[in-house]
């Protein structure tokens, strides 16, 4: 259905009324379920759009690097302009490294200044074309890279001489591979469910639907080393008998998804990927699937929903997609970095991952840094380096030579630490041990005179964009929550406000459907606990000691 | 599993806990319904039991060892340890609908109307008054669009209960999900208004709704005559507990009080009606003013020149072959009417009518109020929504249970000698299950895991032959199936589908082994008439084999012991015939001149033996039934409605009326002479040594043959014929 929705968009711009219910009477789908789907995904748009369609991005990074002074930079500059333009937040683009990023006319531009954007739009409004946005940069190498960047698939050479794919799946498992997406699940475990389970065929999905604000590793990963997650593809394919991959990316990622698709073309013209990899009589298709957009697809069933056509809205669990997932059938569904990871374990052995680490943990791992730091970047280090280590050396220090005042380790579904925590290893446990976790690895960092409470509640508000609306924890939860937080931050907490909060984040915690709406409360019970001060002195003393809150500026969205 | 196998393929059981009780379902059984069938309420507002569960309000939440789940759709596990009512688990659900209360326009539109909102119930329960979370800010707006149903998006808690009422039960497909997160809502169609959008108003959506979001905008449609009941009044009644307050706002018409005199005659057999009587208060006499006994045609017993004499005898001086043995009557109402003394009495609680309601059928029996009573008439959609609603349900199957079940077991003949122990034992074992028109309620081949008695409505029996399914019979309440497959431990041999609103007692494998341990006698009972209908199913398919012809299947003549003929070259159409049939059955001819050809004969036989044989569909006492030759026989409590001889397409049931003397409508207590009318089919004349017909045909064109042996040559001719 994507397919055709997206061919009447690009025919109209938009979603006409007459051509959906054309649509419904070609492909037999009633009305009502193409406007469901096509009204879920915030990449159609049901009416026509504005001649300028200009977003900012709103989330975390974007927040501290500028994003919402550029926003209302535009806002001012283009006052009463309401016919031909229109100026709104969109969620994460996955440009934390170079933040803030914006969009015009889905096309997206990274480290933009104030007068440059307000110079687009101009341009754009005038209908001068804008100017290209450079995507396109040289490969980097990647130290783990087994092939130097060549692509030689040794790996599934390797295998289709023996198709011993128990001696895979012993070699994942004694890896300790984890999944890299977030939730950290064994990969070896994984592939042998699905391996063993039954069914009439069996999908590998590769999960490239990066969106959560900090981010930006599997961009890095598809980008330069784009050989190392299709061979983990086709290797979870071969060990578990799937016959056929989706890799599902984010529409945002269109550079990426060049270099994917040209690596793809690459393998089958070399027989890597078909109806007979290298002569072997096993078969393995790979296609790339673009997604209609939503950070909700990132949730592993929401995504396989989205595949099927269908509205991303996450499936209750059980059954898991290990024994129910695509189409019902069993499916590997992991991460980029976790495909990557994979092949080099597979190609270089699991003594030599596991050496890679320091300090006990094992293995290495790509991380984002962002904010406000000097260096912002995607890194290729060791599991068990501190996060001291990395936010001061490789991300180079914070900005102006301030002091640290806190960081999320992974995006706003860590919750945020505070400075003194830095000592901590990159590591599963130890950071799961302080109640936060590793995560994707997406190191979004806060200066000093910063506002965790405002912190919070911006990443509190990005949960509530993002919800699918499915179960009402989440639904109502995140709205009621982000209503309450920004009545913090204005100087209207309620008397019992802290108890309801506390209530609130129990019942999300506890009966939300996905991952999504269990995180939701993280980033401010982390703040809770770690910034109490911050928080009381908005509740209780109506004061932001940072100066941020309270103002007017604050007061927008 | 029973320990010989026999019971077919059963589903495997899970144990698990349910707040510290241990209990054992079926696998693949959901939380909540092994809460449920436990007598353990979870509270719910997206889930609905005739609606897939799709877990979406949180509110069933429950502890599932160490994790949450949504009790609706997480399936029971072995082992699993589920709480139900912790303090968390309280919190949670009192949190969740304490959000909803924040965003709900209170008192919305349905607690306004019939004060029966879902979510302002369960906030009312629940403690949460004022939320104390922040109101909602942007509005979601009305829609007044449609002239029936009014659409406040305000109260929508997207349950989907609409969207799977509009789309899964009413395939209409107009509703569905819009949008996302806080944004989403419902929508019609393309998000179009109501009234613009394809609805085709069918109130699904409206009745499944648990807010004010659906609620009706007009009433329409005819009233009953009664006094109409306000919703409020309906609701504060058990049996409508947790009924759609709109839904009976818009139905005030069709549920109305009536007020009966100790005396009055409330409804009478053999009437038409399209309602259903639940007594509120007093008490009620049910019984059979017809007189228990069937057709006899007699010689008058004056020589050869003698007239046939019909007259009405009971079992006792007239025993037929193959007539049922039974000691009830069964009658649509809980209760089955004793064959001496046909009168029983209902009293609160109870419901009669609910075929005559539900498919029209007459009126089964005539009920008189025994004291003055209060009685609920309601039509065929009320009765509909309460039969889906849980506690009218469990209403309904307690009373059957502590009534019925005694008399409905003891009046199927081969279980009379069931022990009080025993049925006690069934009592707690036994599941009502409702079919709707059409379903299969087991299919031919797949293996047997229970008995079934049925209760109400008609199940028809057939079996898949090569050239087409063909009926064996048609059960009616006091009929049973099931036993075939769980005695040889074999397939099931016939289909057994629900042909109008059935419900059937289901006893599960593992009691009917039970009982069969437990009663040699019915074992050896039951053994008997399966071997007996095993050997005539055998038989019919032999036939079948046999003969090639299909005209000849088509017009029943194979089964056939005794058949009627018309050499059409010799009759030259002078009605004679008919006539000495009139004659000789006290002027009603059972005999028309028309009907099926085979070859140059004109067949006219007792009874066609249809292989759908739709004389026996409706029968508002059970009282027409196959016999093994496939002829009909009517069993002595016909009460005269003539629904067979309605539905016959052969004309081959008659109505035969007799005086009688029954109760005098306008002085209850007297009797007065009146006509009373049972139903026969052609009796072939059977006191006669020829049947009246054959004697008096001058041309000598009718004749009584046996059907295999005078067509053998033709069939004979025809079926080489064909092959060449």
């Amino acid at each position: 259905m994507f397919d055709e929705l997206r061919a009447i968009q690009r025919e109209f711009g938009y979603l006409p009324a007459d051509q959906l219910q054309a649509l419904s009477g070609k492909i037999n789908v009633p009305l009502s379920q193409i406007h469901a789907v096509a009204s879920f995904y915030p990449h159609f748009h049901l009416t026509p759009p504005p001649k300028v369609d200009c977003r900012v991005c709103a989330d975390m990074t974007c927040h501290l690097r500028g994003g919402d002074q550029l926003k209302s930079g535009l806002e001012a500059a283009f006052r009463g302009d309401q016919q031909s333009l229109s100026i709104r937040d969109v969620s994460c683009l996955g440009r934390c490294d170079e933040a803030p990023a914006v969009m015009i006319n889905d096309v997206i531009y990274s480290h933009v200044s104030g007068p440059q954007a307000v110079s687009m739009v101009q341009d754009a409004l005038a209908g001068k074309p804008l100017p290209e946005a450079l995507h396109h940069k040289p490969r980097v190498p990647v130290a783990m890279d087994p092939y130097n960047g060549t692509g030689e698939y040794a790996v599934v050479r390797r295998f289709l001489e023996t198709q011993n794919w128990q001696d895979i799946i012993a070699a994942l498992k004694a890896s300790g591979l984890r999944g890299m997406g977030g939730a950290g699940f064994k990969t070896g475990l994984k592939w042998e469910i699905v391996r063993n389970a039954p069914g009439t065929a069996k999908y590998i999905v590769c999960n490239a639907d990066e969106s959560e604000p900090g981010t930006i590793k599997d961009r890095f990963i598809m980008e330069n080393v784009p050989h190392l997650v299709i061979e983990g593809m086709i290797m979870a394919g071969l060990v578990t008998g799937a016959k056929e991959g989706i890799l599902y990316i984010r529409h945002e990622y269109e550079y990426p998804k060049e270099v994917l698709q040209e690596e793809l073309d690459r393998c089958y013209q070399h027989c890597l990927l078909g109806k007979n990899i290298l002569g072997s009589g096993v078969a393995f298709d790979l296609k790339i699937f673009v997604s209609p957009g939503g950070y909700i697809c990132g949730e592993e069933s929401a995504l396989l929903e989205a595949i099927e056509g269908k509205r991303a809205e996450p499936r209750n669990k059980p059954p898991f997609p290990g024994t129910n997932g695509l189409w019902n059938q069993p499916t590997v569904i992991n991460n980029v970095e976790t495909f990557c990871l994979a092949t080099v374990i597979l190609a270089r052995g699991v003594d030599w991952y596991k050496a890679q680490g320091k300090g006990g943990s094992l293995g290495s791992k790509f991380v984002g840094i962002s904010g406000d730091v000097n260096r912002p970047g995607i890194f290729e280090v060791p599991m068990g380096i501190s996060y001291q280590e990395l936010i001061f050396q490789h991300a180079g220090g914070i900005i102006d030579g301030k002091k640290l005042l806190g960081f999320a380790p992974s995006g706003p579904s860590s919750g945020y630490l505070p400075a003194s925590m830095t000592n901590l290893p990159l590591d599963w446990d130890a950071v799961a041990k302080v109640g936060s976790m590793v995560g994707s690895g997406a190191i979004v960092v806060c200066a000093e005179g910063r506002c965790m409470l405002d912190m919070a509640l911006n990443s509190v508000r990005f949960f509530r964009n993002e919800s699918c609306g499915k179960c009402v924890p989440c639904r109502m939860g995140s709205q009621k929550m982000v209503e309450m937080l920004k009545g913090w931050t204005e100087g209207r907490a309620g008397e019992h406000d802290l108890q309801l909060l506390k209530e609130l984040s129990d019942a999300m915690r506890l009966s939300s459907i996905c991952g999504l709406g269990q995180v939701v409360p993280v980033p401010i019970v982390s703040v809770l606990t770690h910034f109490r001060e911050v928080v009381d002195d908005h509740v209780l003393r109506r004061r932001c000691p940072a100066g941020v809150c309270f103002s007017e500026s604050a007061r927008r969205a | 599993m029973s320990p010989d196998g026999t019971a077919g393929k059963p589903v495997p059981q899970v144990q698990l806990t349910i707040d510290g009780v241990a209990v054992s379902v079926p696998q693949g059984t959901t939380i909540f319904d092994a809460a449920r069938v436990n007598g353990i309420p979870i509270p719910t507002l997206c889930h609905q039991q005739n609606e897939n569960p799709i877990g979406v309000c949180r509110v069933c939440v429950v502890e599932a060892g160490p994790k949450f789940a949504a009790s609706c759709i997480r399936q029971a596990e072995q082992g699993m340890v589920v709480k139900t009512n912790t303090e968390s688990v309280v919190g949670v659900r009192k949190t969740l609908v304490e959000l909803l209360m924040s965003d709900h326009p209170s008192p919305c539109a349905r607690q306004q109307h019939s004060g029966d909102c879902e979510l302002e119930r369960m906030a009312e329960q629940a403690g949460v008054k004022q939320p104390r979370f922040p109101q909602k800010v942007t509005p979601r707006g009305k829609d007044e669009s449609s002239i029936a149903i009014a659409v406040d998006h305000e109260a929508c808690i997207l349950c989907e209960r609409c969207i799977r009422g509009c789309d899964d039960i009413r395939h209409n497909m107009v509703l569905a999900r819009r949008g996302k997160g806080y944004q989403a809502g419902i929508a019609f169609d393309n998000n179009l208004p109501m009234g613009s959008s394809s609805c085709v108003s069918c109130g699904e959506c409206m009745v499944s709704c648990p807010t004010g979001a659906l609620t009706n905008r007009a009433v329409v449609g005819t009233k009953l005559t009664g006094q109409a009941v306000p919703p409020e009044a309906l609701l504060g009644l058990p049996i409508f507990k947790n009924v759609s307050g709109t839904f009976l706002e818009l139905n005030s018409h069709a549920v109305v009080e009536r007020r009966f005199r100790a005396g009055d005659i409330i409804c009478r057999e053999g009437d038409f009606g399209a309602t259903a009587f639940y007594i509120v208060e007093g008490k009620v006499d049910v019984y059979l003013s017809s007189p228990i006994a069937h057709v006899k045609t007699q010689d008058s017993g004056q020589g050869f020149l003698s007239k046939l004499k019909s007259l009405l005898a009971p079992r006792a001086h007239d025993r037929r072959t193959e007539e049922v043995d039974r000691p009830f009557i069964p009658i649509d109402a809980s209760v089955d009417l004793p064959y001496d003394n046909p009168i029983a009495e209902l009293g609160p609680g109870e419901l009669f009518g609910e075929m005559t309601c539900m498919s029209y059928y007459p009126r089964s029996a005539t009920v008189r109020a025994k004291t003055d009573c209060t009685m609920l008439e309601m039509l065929r959609n009320v009765l509909d929504i309460m039969q889906r609603n849980k506690n009218f349900r469990e209403q309904l199957d307690r009373t059957y249970r502590k009534r019925a079940l005694d008399s409905h077991l003891r009046s199927v003949p081969v279980l009379a000698s069931l022990t009080p122990e025993f049925i006690n034992h069934l009592r707690e074992h036994v599941e009502l299950v409702r079919f709707a028109p059409g379903q299969v309620i087991c299919r031919q081949g797949e293996p047997g895991d229970s008995f079934y008695l049925v209760r109400l409505g008609f199940v028809k029996v057939s079996e898949h032959r090569p050239g087409g399914d063909m009926v064996l019979a048609y059960l009616a309440r006091g009929g049973y199936f099931g036993e075939i497959a769980l005695l040889g431990g074999i397939a099931r041999t016939a289909t057994c589908t629900a042909l109008d609103h059935v419900e059937v007692v289901r006893i599960p494998g593992e009691d009917f082994q039970l009982m069969l341990d437990k009663f040699p006698a019915i074992r050896q009972k039951l053994e008997a008439a399966a071997a007996e209908r095993i050997e005539a199913n055998r038989q019919r398919a032999m036939q079948v084999a046999n003969v090639p012809v299909e005209q000849f299947l088509n017009q029943g003549l194979m089964e056939a012991q005794s058949l009627l003929i018309l050499d059409l070259e010799r009759c030259t159409r002078c009605d004679q015939c008919v006539r000495a049939c009139a004659d000789a059955h006290d002027g009603v001819s059972r005999l028309i001149r028309e009907g099926l050809r085979f070859d140059k004969y004109l067949v006219a036989t007792s009874c066609r033996q249809c292989r759908d044989p739709l004389c026996m569909v409706g029968c508002p006492v059970g009282s027409i039934r196959r016999r093994n030759s496939l002829e009909v026989i009517i069993e002595d409590w016909c009460i005269g409605c003539s629904q067979c001889a309605n539905n016959c397409p052969y004309g081959n049931i008659n109505m035969h009326p007799f005086p009688v003397e029954q109760d005098d409508p306008t002085y209850p207590g007297r009797r007065i002479a009146s006509v009373k009318v049972k139903a026969t089919s052609c009796d072939l004349c059977l006191d006669h040594e020829e049947p009246s017909c054959v004697y008096a045909c001058p041309h000598d064109a009718a004749h009584r043959v046996n059907p295999p042996e005078f067509f053998a040559g033709l069939l004979k001719q025809r079926s080489s014929g064909m092959k060449g």
